[in-house]
């Protein structure tokens, strides 16, 4: 019962931004499993709207779709952000914890399953002429989603528009970078390991 | 056990015995589905027989460049190095050989001649390449005309005359390919008088290239490449008195051309992420020769890997046949192609041999299905459609066709199905619109009687619970709560 009046409140986290984000931070309204299940229900509804969203609008080729790609591209995306943000903060005076970076964060992702699930179902019955309508509502969908991102952020670290914006920007530069040393990391150890292996392998075959 | 043991090998053993193929090609079949992928098809033409210049009952065709098929079955063969012209009949029987012309009381010859074409009269018209003229000559070999260099203000002074191509419409006007020329495609008119260039290609330009260009000065400039069009390395005439045209050009999604009469390219293609440009690789194709064939359909000869494309009209590909090797039905360097009926002939150069193909069943199928598409006959062919279907049940246009053909009668449901299968969108949303109406017609009055309860019940049950609510509150008050 709890959890379904928890679940409640990302609506009106939704539709109320700036009253929504302060009570989750200030009245303690967030909870870190709502946001969890957040982030799971939008991996979830990405993978539906792959498989069955109407054929005029769905261009995936069906022998290539794959569940594990959206971890790829919802899961890991958020992670990066939270710890990307949560690292530039810090520096930046700002006021939010990790665990109130993740709950802004995934509660700011509510509309993307509030308008993603209907519209999969409406694009089943929508011919050609009607699917721009169907790509108007993706676009409200995402910038909805930024405009809650934005005000979520601007409120958990009590910044002023310009200095969130700056902050929003960066935080995507340092994702940036994050995967750049990421690979890099990947890429020594590579080099490394095939090193070691090399000798190894020079040790072996030499008597 | 063990009984059953032996009869699960026995079982396991007759299942992986696979039938052979009906008749083993060696190529294969296969064409390029909605999302570019090679998806195996049937063989739809078969090699049947072959011959060389020798075999026909002369020397060996040393360099043999062009290929001719006429409308009563005649094949008329150019030979380059001997700068002869052989004609075979049906039954591919020595009909004729011109080796020279008798012009003026003078014995005249080709020499290195690399194109010719037949009129629906019978006369021979020849790109005489090293000597500079294109001769035309009567169905029994005796000269008539010669025609020369075009003489034009527009044409440079040291412009040297090198036809390779001709062709010759109805009304009698003859097109030229000549190499070195890209201005298009030289047009004479029915006197041999020189009226002007057609169908220039674009000149194709690298931002690269244009931004070197910029910044060099004007003695790097002059000696760097200029940037010409590429020019045309063949042409055909189709029914309706087109001509298509061929690019050896790799880059461009436009290699090849459909020319109407004021040289404006009006080749359709149905979808443009699947161009006719060949095989979808890395390494493009090289487009060498065309042929119009009936209803639309066109076929390219591709030379990287000796294939020959057929497309039809809307630029679809229908089928794939041939291939590079040793074997019958193979090819070396192949470089010209002509088709009369349901054969196809590829002349190949460094064999010097003419392979003649015969349509098998898929590929009879795949012809007349769509040459009735292709009229507008969707009914007609969606049974032959049906029966391609039954070969090949990847063909996505006979789902397309079949499709098509349901929506006509009416059967959107199924229709959907259809063009679902064969991946079309446009004629899907079409089918779509109309089966929802046909629903919501059908339905519409089912929904209601459940939608209307639902909202009155719903309706009268909030205002009974906020008057309960209100009720409460009251109660609460007047109790001093």
């Amino acid at each position: 019962m709890q959890f379904l009046r928890d679940a409640r409140y990302t609506l009106h986290v939704a539709f109320h931004p700036f009253d929504g984000f302060w009570d989750l931070k200030y009245e303690e309204r967030g909870r870190l499993r709502i946001a969890l299940s957040i982030l799971l229900a939008v991996t979830l509804t990405m993978i539906l709207k792959r498989q069955f969203s109407g054929y005029v609008v769905n261009f995936n080729h069906p022998l290539e779709l794959n569940s594990i790609n959206e971890l790829k591209y919802i899961i890991i995306p958020f992670l990066l952000w939270c710890v990307a943000n949560w690292s530039l903060t810090t520096l930046m005076d700002g006021e939010g914890k990790f665990r109130e970076i993740v709950i802004a964060t995934g509660y700011a992702m509510m509309p993307l399953i509030l308008v993603y699930v209907p519209n999969m179902l409406l694009s089943n019955v929508i011919t050609l002429r009607e699917a721009s309508f169907y790509y108007v509502l993706e676009t409200v969908a995402y910038l909805w989603f930024i405009w809650l991102l934005f005000i979520g952020t601007m409120t958990v670290h009590q910044y002023t528009v310009l200095k969130t914006i700056w902050t929003m920007l960066l935080t995507l530069v340092v994702i940036g970078v994050m995967i750049f040393l990421g690979l890099l990391f990947f890429s020594v150890i590579q080099q490394f390991v095939s090193f070691v292996y090399t000798i190894y392998q020079e040790l072996t075959l030499r008597r | 056990m063990k009984q059953a043991f032996i009869i699960l090998a026995a079982a396991l053993l007759l299942a992986s015995i696979r039938p052979a193929p009906a008749a083993a090609a060696p190529y294969e079949g296969y064409v390029y589905s909605y999302w570019g992928e090679a998806v195996h098809s049937p063989i739809a033409y078969l090699p049947s027989r072959s011959i060389t210049g020798q075999e026909a009952g002369g020397e060996a065709w040393l360099a043999a460049n062009d290929l001719f098929a006429t409308a009563d079955g005649l094949l008329y063969i150019l030979d380059s190095e001997s700068g002869s012209i052989t004609v075979l009949d049906q039954e591919w029987q020595l009909a004729s050989r011109i080796e020279s012309f008798e012009r003026d009381g003078e014995q005249d010859q080709f020499r290195n001649p690399e194109g010719l074409f037949v009129t629906p009269a019978g006369h021979i018209y020849v790109a005489d390449t090293d000597n500079g003229r294109v001769i035309e000559l009567g169905p029994g070999g005796e000269f008539i005309r010669e025609i020369g260099a075009p003489e034009s203000d527009v044409l440079s002074a040291g412009f040297t005359f090198f036809p390779r191509k001709v062709i010759v419409d109805k009304a009698g006007r003859i097109y030229v390919i000549a190499r070195g020329v890209f201005d298009g495609i030289i047009e004479f008119d029915s006197d041999g008088v020189f009226t002007g260039f057609m169908g220039t290609n674009r000149v194709a330009f690298d931002p690269i290239d244009l931004f070197w260009k910029t910044i060099s000065t004007q003695e790097q400039r002059d000696k760097m490449i200029r940037f010409v069009p590429i020019e045309f390395n063949n042409l055909a005439l189709d029914q309706e008195g087109f001509i298509y045209t061929t690019t050896a050009d790799r880059t461009s999604l436009s290699p090849v051309k459909r020319l109407n009469p004021s040289g404006i390219d009006v080749l359709r293609i149905s979808d443009e992420y699947l161009a006719p440009i060949g095989d979808y690789s890395r390494v493009r194709s090289t487009f060498i020769d065309i042929d119009a064939a009936m209803s639309g359909v066109y076929r390219v000869l591709d030379s990287t890997r000796g294939r020959v494309f057929t497309y039809n009209e809307d630029g679809s590909l229908l089928y794939v046949v041939g291939g590079l090797g040793n074997q019958q039905g193979t090819f070396r360097s192949p470089v010209a192609i002509a088709n009369y009926e349901d054969r196809l002939y590829v002349l190949d150069r460094d064999l010097g041999r003419v392979t003649e193909f015969e349509a098998t069943r898929f590929g009879q199928l795949v012809n007349e299905a769509n040459a009735l598409y292709a009229g507008g006959k969707h009914h007609e062919a969606a049974g032959l459609w049906r029966e391609v279907i039954k070969l090949d049940a990847n063909y996505e246009m006979a789902y397309v066709g079949i499709g098509k053909s349901l929506l006509r009668q009416g059967e959107f449901q199924s229709a959907l199905t259809y063009l679902k299968l064969g991946n079309d969108r446009i004629y899907y949303s079409k089918a779509l619109a109309k089966y929802r109406r046909e629903y919501m017609q059908e339905n519409f009055g089912f929904y209601m009687t459940i939608l209307l309860p639902i909202l009155l019940v719903g309706f009268i049950g909030r205002t009974l619970m906020r008057r309960h609510r209100k009720e409460a509150q009251v109660h609460a008050v007047s109790q001093g709560r």
